[in-house]
């Protein structure tokens, strides 16, 4: 599909639509979804900001290609005046003082948020059902879940109800809800986009991710939100990826892919054929492909949630009901502490936490934590040695199809290894795009590290291609 | 300080207790072997260089931000934000 924002601008610009029309009937589309997709509805702001637009337009002023078009952002950003849940009993009233920088960039521009989105709870789940808001529905399946943890987002953007959704991706977040409803979703390079505002769950892996149905429309809105922020001192400043930078496949000769994904007894038949198509087509077109060796899928699962657990249980930890969260009050401070906390989180959030706190305890850390940390490091030079041998590494996006919705909530440990795909990159800071293509869940296209400009351009190629 | 605090009482959780799924995922890296126990390689070193450090500086509030801020704590008792009874222990 081409850009939906260029199109959408065009058609501002030749007043064939006005923006408010534009922005109601998204509205409309949004509050009688059954896909649970909707937290809150942003509708009294969108539509001043449409008839703004709308005044510019009239007066023969220019607007920018962003100005105008309306988006959503996933519940765990922080957009001032909204109420930012996290999906969560703990912060389901809860109203953001500030906004992200990220959404700010979007903002400035002239975007228009429409909604917060239905998501997991603080980020925890593959499967967009650990929320208060009811279970996000799968936007092809509805029996299906709408995968997760962006899973709100990734469905809007789907059902066509948002121009693009902005997500978060910590493990797979952005990516796997994107295969599973057939979207382009982008996990950049960690530090390209700023975490300022953006809700920490594992705070050495969280990236802010951009869905749409477009490689165009990602490459438009990752360029806005990204650049060094001094509120986040892990970004980096990031060349602009221009349009006709990646709109042919020069410069990739060689592509990976890791013969133990596709060789492992998780993966679906048909998922692994699919996948198997996909590379013969890519070698008829000259380009050379080469199996490689990679960590098995139990410990890729198994080191990021250790780190990701020992992270959210600290970053987790000043939801007391004293500094943030509804409070439940008890006998003393301690008590208050605990009760609210038992009370307001999930039963998922709650596994976390405390495997978490298990990690980070004396007897357990050196053990566990650091051998986690070791474990990274090792998967993080693995990727080094294979981005010298090839310019991208194309993955499957997750081992089978959606599950059911309710089939997630009885093995969390299943859920966990459904994973096994996305995690590996997430350890490794490097930019990883799903498209929409190749098997039923979608590929999931690797570079080296800030090298996001040849993950697009190696999707343009795989566009034209499968 | 010597005393052992078991998870309920690390998380602040009451009736917490590990998981048996959670569990899983540590024995797998207790059995791992990682070729270098050093876990402190440069590979995912996001540390901020002294030269790039910003320097201290206090930001005024918007006076929207710190009504939101206020709202956000429901309990107000004679204009001051209220918490819970104080640790007497």
């Amino acid at each position: 599909m081409d850009s939906q924002i260029k199109q959408i601008h065009q058609q501002l610009v030749n007043k064939q639509i006005t923006c408010t029309a534009l922005v109601q009937e998204k509205l409309d589309l949004l509050k009688q979804n059954t896909h649970h997709t909707v937290n809150s509805l942003l509708d009294t702001q969108a539509l001043e900001l449409a008839a703004k637009v709308d005044v510019k337009i009239a007066n023969g002023e220019t607007i920018g290609l962003l100005e105008g078009i309306p988006f959503g952002i996933k519940d765990v950003y922080m957009v001032q005046g909204t109420y930012t849940t996290a999906s969560s009993d703990l912060l389901k009233n809860y109203k953001s003082a500030y906004t992200a920088t990220a959404i700010q960039k979007l903002l400035d521009a002239g975007a228009i948020p429409l909604v917060k989105e239905n998501c997991d709870s603080f980020g925890h789940g593959s499967s967009s059902e650990n929320t208060i808001f009811g279970a996000v529905k799968n936007a092809i399946n509805p029996d299906l879940v709408g995968g997760g943890s962006s899973g709100g987002s990734a469905v809007n953007v789907a059902k066509g109800y948002t121009v693009f959704s902005i997500g978060g991706d910590t493990g797979g977040s952005v990516r796997q809800p994107a295969g599973y409803n057939n979207i382009y979703g982008l996990k950049p390079t960690y530090g390209r986009i700023s975490r300022f505002g953006l809700m920490a769950y594992a705070s050495s892996t969280d990236c802010v991710g951009p869905l749409a149905k477009s490689i165009e429309d990602i490459r438009i809105v990752l360029n806005v939100m990204s650049g060094k922020d001094i509120k986040d001192q892990t970004t980096y400043a990031s060349a602009e990826i221009k349009d006709e930078s990646i709109s042919n496949s020069e410069g990739i000769k060689t592509i990976g892919y890791f013969k133990n994904f596709i060789e492992s007894d998780a993966i679906d038949a048909q998922v692994k054929s699919d996948f198997l198509v996909s590379i013969e087509k890519i070698k008829a077109k000259g380009i050379e492909v080469k199996a490689l060796d990679f960590f098995e899928a139990n410990t890729l699962v198994s080191t990021y949630y250790t780190l990701a657990m020992a992270e959210t249980a600290s970053n987790l930890s000043r939801l007391d009901g004293t500094n943030y969260g509804e409070r439940i009050e008890s006998g003393n401070l301690k008590e208050t502490y605990s009760v609210t906390r038992s009370e307001n989180f999930s039963e998922e959030s709650k596994r976390r936490i405390v495997g978490g706190n298990q990690v980070l305890s004396q007897g357990f850390s050196d053990e566990i934590y650091l051998k986690g940390l070791a474990l990274r490091d090792q998967i993080s030079e693995n990727f080094e040695n294979d981005f010298k041998e090839v310019d991208i590494i194309l993955s499957p996006v997750t081992p089978s199809t959606p599950p059911k919705i309710g089939d997630s909530l009885k093995d969390p440990h299943a859920m966990y290894l459904s994973d096994a795909y996305t995690v590996g990159f997430s350890l490794g800071q490097l930019p990883t795009l799903t498209v929409p293509q190749g098997t039923a869940t979608g590929l999931q296209i690797s570079a080296a590290k800030n090298n996001d400009e040849l993950v697009l351009k190696f999707a343009n190629f795989l566009k034209d291609m499968i | 300080m010597s005393k052992t605090m078991t998870v309920d009482v690390l998380s602040s959780i009451k009736g917490a207790q590990p998981s048996e799924a959670v569990s899983k995922l540590f024995d797998v890296i207790k059995n791992a072997h990682p070729t270098n126990n050093n876990a402190f390689n440069n590979a995912n070193n996001n540390a901020v260089s002294l030269n790039d450090l910003r320097d201290d500086m206090i930001i005024e509030s918007a006076a929207i931000e710190k009504q939101i801020i206020k709202e956000n704590f429901p309990n107000e008792k004679n204009g001051f934000l209220v918490v819970s009874k104080v640790i007497e222990e």
